[in-house]
């Protein structure tokens, strides 16, 4: 309850930084729009050439891209921001501002994570729902009976759920490593990664797909609530999603707690 | 016209290389960043094929176009119009044109130092996938030629439609908005998607006439397709038409820009 209220303060103080710089929601809403619109664009040229992408249809992939839209809106909605605080050019750990976070007495864990929020992500969620849902529909006129879609569609969520799980052990695992090398952007570096999952993990050489599965699991993360959507894994695979989950979850928070005991402030 | 001021020039260059290689990994990690759009595409476009050519595209020429790909996009992608923006918003400008020479050297010591510290990194990882993915190159002399002549446009059209772009920030704080769509646009029409001649039938047309193409894919298709001549020319003519174009626009908006500049003060 009292990490609740915490949230709702987070959340409350930074809708009020944002309204201050309010020509950035045209701007914004431009970008949210241009990533739309080349995400599905991208996905019409192909399909124009070939109907069939190592087994996925057109709406199949499009179920995809709106898994990977939600995914990434909800990382830029607060996830990303937190962290991006934390271990930035020039933000807490560079500055040694750390000092005052450590002090609070809160989890620090908890407050890194939660404490800062860009609303304006609500947008790029709103849009990533739509895609999904459109898609979403088609598949289940497809499917062969309701009970079935919506078996699909209960596991979908806990997949979901799983992805997004493992969406913020990576990234608060990519954030502990700055602690022993101040210097690198290793969020940059996860970015590009992240762009390989807008499309199915399977159009990838052997190689590259068992990297995105277990070692950066970008991939398993997005296409595995899309497969279980559309139909193509069943439960075997939500089990293993599941529990690739709280794996990554319990080793990010060992290596963050890890990284805590490094810190040792910035000298003047 | 200012004297050109050459010597200065070079010297400006060889100091922001020897600076910008202090920080070689950060670069490192933004070329890295440019480098996925286009092999993300090419695996894409690899998995589509299944053993047939698409478009007249067969799986190894996919691997050689996105290859010379990945090397043009970083040859000819100005960071340096970011920078403009930025120095004109944050009135840090001055400073350039204190200098005892035109302030565009600055944008073009930092593109130089720029390309050159990103290619160290590039280049290399270009290689290692050619000796795995296995590219198909049939070029002739005559065509790597034209490419690279291609290529030395692209860079200058590039280079310069950018610089238009940022000028824009004398007029409005917000130009930078518009660096976004122009990426977003070279994304679509420049041949990092698709192959413009993959693009479904309007919008390769739209790719073959908007500037874009001419900044990116142009070169590569010469490279590695080998169109014939008259298809080469009429490349060649749509490019410099927007190279003129966009040479005016930088020469006549820098101009009333600096009438317009009243410096942010610090």
């Amino acid at each position: 309850m009292h990490s609740l209220r915490l949230i709702a303060a987070f959340i409350r103080a930074s809708a009020q930084q944002d309204l201050a710089y309010r020509a950035n929601f045209w701007i914004s809403l431009l970008h949210s729009l241009l990533n739309l619109g080349v995400g599905l664009l991208g996905l019409q040229v192909i399909f124009s050439q070939v109907s069939d992408l190592r087994g996925w249809s057109l709406n199949e992939a499009k179920v995809l891209l709106g898994v990977f839209l939600v995914a990434s809106a909800l990382r830029s909605l607060f996830i990303a921001p937190s962290l991006e605080a934390l271990v930035g050019l020039g933000q807490e750990v560079w500055s040694g501002n750390f000092d005052f976070t450590l002090l609070k007495p809160v989890p620090t864990q908890f407050l890194v994570t939660f404490r800062q929020w860009r609303l304006f992500a609500l947008v790029d969620l709103g849009f990533g729902m739509g895609v999904l849902v459109l898609a979403a529909g088609e598949t289940a006129r497809d499917a062969s009976s309701a009970l079935v879609f919506a078996g699909q569609a209960a596991s979908f969520l806990a997949a979901m759920t799983a992805g997004l799980v493992t969406l913020y052990a990576i990234l608060l695992a990519f954030t502990a490593l700055v602690f022993w090398s101040p210097g690198y952007l290793f969020t940059w570096v996860f970015d590009a990664i992240f762009q390989l999952a807008r499309y199915p993990i399977s159009i990838y050489p052997s190689w590259l797909r068992y990297l995105l599965t277990w070692l950066v699991p970008v991939g398993a993360m997005v296409s595995i609530p899309a497969q279980i959507l559309t139909g193509k894994a069943g439960l075997a695979t939500l089990a293993a999603s599941l529990l690739l989950a709280s794996g990554f979850l319990v080793g990010a928070s060992a290596l963050f707690s890890r990284a805590l005991w490094r810190y040792s402030s910035a000298s003047s | 016209m200012e004297r050109l001021n050459f010597r200065g020039g070079t010297a400006l260059i060889a100091s922001t290389w020897m600076s910008w290689m202090q920080y070689r990994s950060f670069f490192f990690i933004l070329a890295f960043g440019w480098m996925v759009p286009p092999l993300v595409s090419l695996f894409v476009w690899l998995a589509a094929t299944a053993g047939e050519p698409i478009g007249g595209y067969t799986a190894g020429e996919f691997v050689s176009y996105y290859l010379t790909l990945v090397l043009v996009n970083q040859i000819t992608y100005s960071q340096a119009n970011w920078t403009m923006g930025d120095v004109i918003r944050e009135g840090s400008l001055n400073f350039w044109l204190t200098k005892p020479m035109p302030a565009i050297w600055n944008l073009i010591s930092s593109e130089a130092a720029g390309k050159t510290v990103t290619l160290v990194f590039v280049f290399p990882v270009v290689v290692i996938l050619a000796l795995f993915l296995r590219p198909e190159l049939d070029s002739s002399f005559l065509h790597a030629v034209l490419a690279l002549t291609g290529l030395a446009l692209a860079w200058a059209l590039r280079f310069l439609w950018g610089y238009w772009l940022a000028l824009l920030a004398f007029w409005s704080s917000r130009a930078d908005a518009l660096l976004a769509v122009q990426d977003a646009l070279v994304f679509v029409f420049s041949g990092i998607l698709a192959p413009v001649a993959l693009l479904p039938g309007n919008l390769e047309r739209l790719a073959r006439t908007l500037p874009f193409h001419y900044m990116v894919g142009f070169p590569v298709e010469i490279l590695v397709r080998g169109p014939d001549t008259s298809e080469i020319a009429a490349g060649f003519a749509t490019q410099l038409s927007w190279l003129a174009v966009a040479l005016a626009l930088s020469f006549i908006l820098w101009r009333l820009g600096l009438r317009r500049y009243s410096a942010v003060g610090g």
